[in-house]
């Protein structure tokens, strides 16, 4: 026994010194190693080079009008061209060559630009559009866009005008249709138009689209790569390749990036300053349009949570700004949010009742709705540390007015069930976020009665009306002051507690450039991948 | 012979209609609704119960396993709920990837076993026993997804040797960058094999010295050397025939982890992104493909004893 010991404890000296010699060994390069074999030491814009950008899963499907995942969305965008795009309100036009409602908001009319192909050569005309329209109405496709095309409870009607005409007719005035429109990308007509099921069609695995890149190669839980596509109409992309190389292990991932295996990719907070001391990455910060907020369940079975002197006194409860610290490390990653509508959103504001930092204030609230002894249930997906983190925050500041808090952690598969679903009252707090787009419609099946999404069980008449009402307020002006009025009762009601409009963090490695012209994009990570290039 | 493989086959059948149940049984009970993935906030209630309709989800969960069952006999694993490819196709496509890995890295694993094993059996509780032990409890209780960091932070990133992630160098299609890529993962699983196979090797090798033959050969002089690689040996190959069986479900489904890691395109990774998006055809897929891997390696390890220890044939 004597003797083991001795020799467990020498063996498990050896191991740790190799260990910290090897940790501690300065003989880093400060170039990455490059094992694709590309090098380039030229600084000027040019032609060439190719870029690996970190997925972290295989692409559900390849195919617009059915992708919703992140990682088919984000390939997507470079291998089919959107009609036109929107940022901050001002449109960028692809395909499109001019968009234009009628006065009434009842037709809208789209030009197409002269001379469009897809990747294989064929023209892009007025009927790809028409057909692509008409298969997101079809109901046997099962695209997942039907919805958004069906207006008060009718569709809208698609036909061609001439090759580059394109006139859509709403069953009813709908300002909102250009933030539909700017969802839904042209799929060729020529290679689907006599596929019964699209979305299982095999064509999809060779996908033909009109993007600046088109599709080379497809290898199944490792990448998947896109070459130039030299008739791009807005011009020869720099690049050669594109590849979107998937990384599942998040530990991994950023292995690969610290090993110049990957150019781009997301990072957390946490793991930020790892990948910026390399010093071979730029750190990207910018807004999702997403908001994360605490999910507040009317419906809970303490029967308490629907009086909204309750809602208000747990925002009061909180610090905004501590919370933001306790999950998003740093304000440089997340805005302090007050409205339900996200910045980038039309008509946003967030000047708006706001129950915050005042635990004295939040006693006299609770003490009013004759509520003693509350426990509230905090549900968070089980390993997502932001989630966590908030919850343990709000736990501990609940204390000192007197409300317990549990935290249940729970498997994501199982909190989806629970928190999505239309009526479970056996849980009372959650995390949340959504990313909504650029128009306040779109949020209306957030906040109204009896809604598909409305997870908080929350209800106002007066919301529901006015949202009512802006959806078909053809009005810029009078559509602003309804849907401020809107913001303005939710955050009184505190229907949800607003946490900070989340900013996702992109590492760039510095070998790139035209960053700024290529405009990082929600989701997408990229607008316009053609813009960027090798310096 | 014969009566021996054909009682062995009929026995199998029973078990795989269990293995059927059971995991059909299992995903059913598991949290999450798959129809969740079809679904969009824009959706109306009606737009699901559609979509469940379509995919026959509404049915009672007997009607359902039984043309579960049906489509399985006639070859068809069904299709994904997440991207409608058939289910088979993306067994297969990731079958090569798996096999290779796991062949590699369970040959690995025994042949270091058998010399790590024969000679802790042979100095029984002496130090080179304890130094061997002490390797396997390390195999043991190490996490593989740490070891995995660990080496991908020391060979790929300190050293810049090896690559740290993929089974490919982009574009690239040769056995020498498939092999280079190969080696971390290999690496890291045959480490969590060795260190079942040591203790396996280690404990037949004390069983073994105490037999007569042992005795004789000390009698007749031969060397510690001798009587161990050359006559234990033999003895000792004999139940990593049931080990290798053992090991034919782990083929397919023993580095989910691990491939998940190093971002290997095999049937493990397949399986992690199915429990994600509760794919329940693939997941149902790939347990009864393990299952029936599992169920064919022991019956062919105890057709293989047969032909390697002609006792078991006399032994009905």
């Amino acid at each position: 026994m004597e003797m083991s010991k001795k020799w467990s404890t020498a063996i498990i000296f050896v191991l740790l010194t190799a260990l910290i010699t090897a940790c501690g060994s300065s003989s880093d390069k400060t170039t990455p190693s490059d094992n694709s074999g590309q090098q380039t030491e030229t600084s000027a814009p040019k032609d060439g080079g190719n870029l690996i950008i970190g997925v972290g899963a295989d692409p559900v499907i390849l195919n617009p009008n059915y992708a919703g995942d992140r990682v088919s969305l984000t390939i997507d965008q470079s291998l089919y061209a959107p009609l036109f795009q929107v940022n901050n309100g001002k449109i960028t036009y692809y395909l499109a060559d001019s968009l234009t409602a009628s006065e009434d908001s009842m037709t809208y009319t789209l030009k197409l630009k002269s001379g469009l192909t897809w990747h294989d050569g064929q023209p892009l005309t007025a009927d790809d559009v028409v057909f692509t329209i008409n298969s997101i109405l079809d109901e046997k496709q099962n695209s997942m866009f039907r919805g958004n095309l069906i207006i008060g409870g009718k569709p809208i009607e698609v036909s061609k005008v001439d090759d580059l005409t394109v006139a859509f007719k709403m069953p009813q005035a709908a300002p909102a249709f250009e933030a539909t429109l700017v969802q839904l990308t042209p799929i060729p007509k020529h290679i689907f138009e006599n596929e019964a099921d699209i979305e299982k069609s095999t064509k999809n695995n060779t996908p033909v689209g009109s993007g600046p890149f088109k599709f080379k190669e497809y290898k199944t839980g490792e990448y998947v790569t896109l070459e130039r596509f030299d008739n791009y109409f807005g011009g020869k992309p720099h690049l050669d390749t594109v590849t979107y190389r998937i990384a599942k292990d998040t530990n991994a991932a950023n292995l690969a990036l610290q090993n110049g295996e990957l150019n781009i990719n997301y990072v957390s907070p946490q793991d930020a300053p790892t990948i910026e001391g390399t010093g071979n990455y730029d750190l990207m910060p910018y807004s999702e349009g997403r908001l994360s907020y605490i999910l507040i369940n009317e419906n809970s079975d303490l029967g308490v949570l629907n009086k909204k002197e309750v809602r208000q006194a747990l925002g009061y409860a909180l610090n905004r700004d501590e919370l933001i610290t306790a999950a998003y490390l740093s304000s440089e990653y997340a805005d302090a949010a007050h409205s339900f509508l996200t910045p980038d959103t039309l008509f946003h504001t967030n000047d708006v009742a706001t129950f915050d930092n005042d635990p004295a204030k939040a006693k006299e609230l609770l003490q009013q709705a004759g509520v003693t002894n509350l426990k509230l249930r905090f549900v968070v997906k089980s390993g997502d540390k932001t989630q966590e983190a908030i919850a343990l925050y709000v736990q501990q500041k609940l204390k000192d007015i007197g409300v317990t808090v549990e935290v249940q952690s729970i498997d994501a598969s199982a909190l989806n069930s629970k928190v999505y679903s239309s009526n479970a009252t056996d849980f009372d707090l959650s995390v949340a976020g959504y990313i909504m787009g650029f128009d306040p419609d779109a949020y209306s099946i957030l906040f109204t009665t009896d809604n598909s999404s409305n997870y908080s069980h929350y209800s106002n008449k007066q919301v529901d009306e006015l949202f009512q009402k802006g959806a078909g307020e053809s009005d810029a002006t009078k559509r602003g002051e309804l849907y401020t009025e809107a913001q303005k009762l939710v955050a009184e009601d505190a229907a949800i507690y607003p946490i900070a409009y989340t900013k996702t963090i992109v590492a760039v490695d510095k070998r790139f450039g035209g960053i700024d012209e290529a405009v990082l994009k929600p989701v997408v990570i990229f607008e316009d991948l053609s813009k960027l290039y090798m310096k | 012979m014969r009566q021996l493989i054909v009682k062995r086959l009929a026995q199998t059948i029973p078990m795989l209609f269990f293995v059927s149940i059971v995991c059909f049984a299992m995903i059913k009970l598991a949290p999450g609704d798959p129809v969740m993935s079809f679904v969009t906030p824009n959706m109306h209630a009606e737009d699901i119960e559609r979509i469940r309709h379509n995919l026959g989800l509404d049915q009672p969960a007997y009607v359902q396993y039984v043309q579960w069952l049906k489509q399985l006999l006639s070859g068809n694993l069904g299709y994904s709920l997440i991207n409608h490819q058939p289910v088979l196709d993306q067994i297969l496509d990731r079958l090569p990837a798996t096999a290779g890995l796991m062949a590699c890295a369970i040959g690995l694993a025994v042949m270091i076993a058998i010399p790590l094993g024969l000679v802790a059996g042979a100095n029984r509780n002496r130090w080179p026993d304890k130094l061997i032990n002490l390797i396997t409890y390390v195999g043991i209780s190490v996490p593989l997804f740490w070891l995995a960091i660990l080496l991908i932070y020391f060979f790929a990133i300190k050293m810049h040797w090896l690559p740290s992630m993929g089974m490919r160098t982009i574009g690239v299609q040769s056995a020498a960058d498939v092999l280079k890529h190969g080696i971390l993962p290999c690496t890291v699983l045959a480490f969590g094999f060795l260190a079942v196979y040591v203790r396996y090797i280690r404990s037949s090798t004390i069983g073994q010295l105490k037999e007569e033959y042992v005795l004789i050969q000390k009698a007749f002089g031969s060397s510690r050397y001798t009587i161990l690689f050359r006559h234990v040996m033999k003895h000792v190959l004999l139940p990593i025939i049931t080990l290798l069986g053992m090991s034919m479900g782990d083929l397919v489904t023993g580095a989910i982890v691990t491939e998940t890691v190093f971002t290997w395109p095999g049937i493990g990774s397949l399986g992690m992104t199915a429990v994600r998006g509760m794919d329940y055809p693939v997941l149902m897929g790939i347990t009864l493909f393990s299952s029936v891997l599992l169920i064919l390696g022991n019956l062919l390890a105890d057709i293989l004893y047969g032909f390697a220890d002609p006792r078991i044939k006399t032994m009905r």
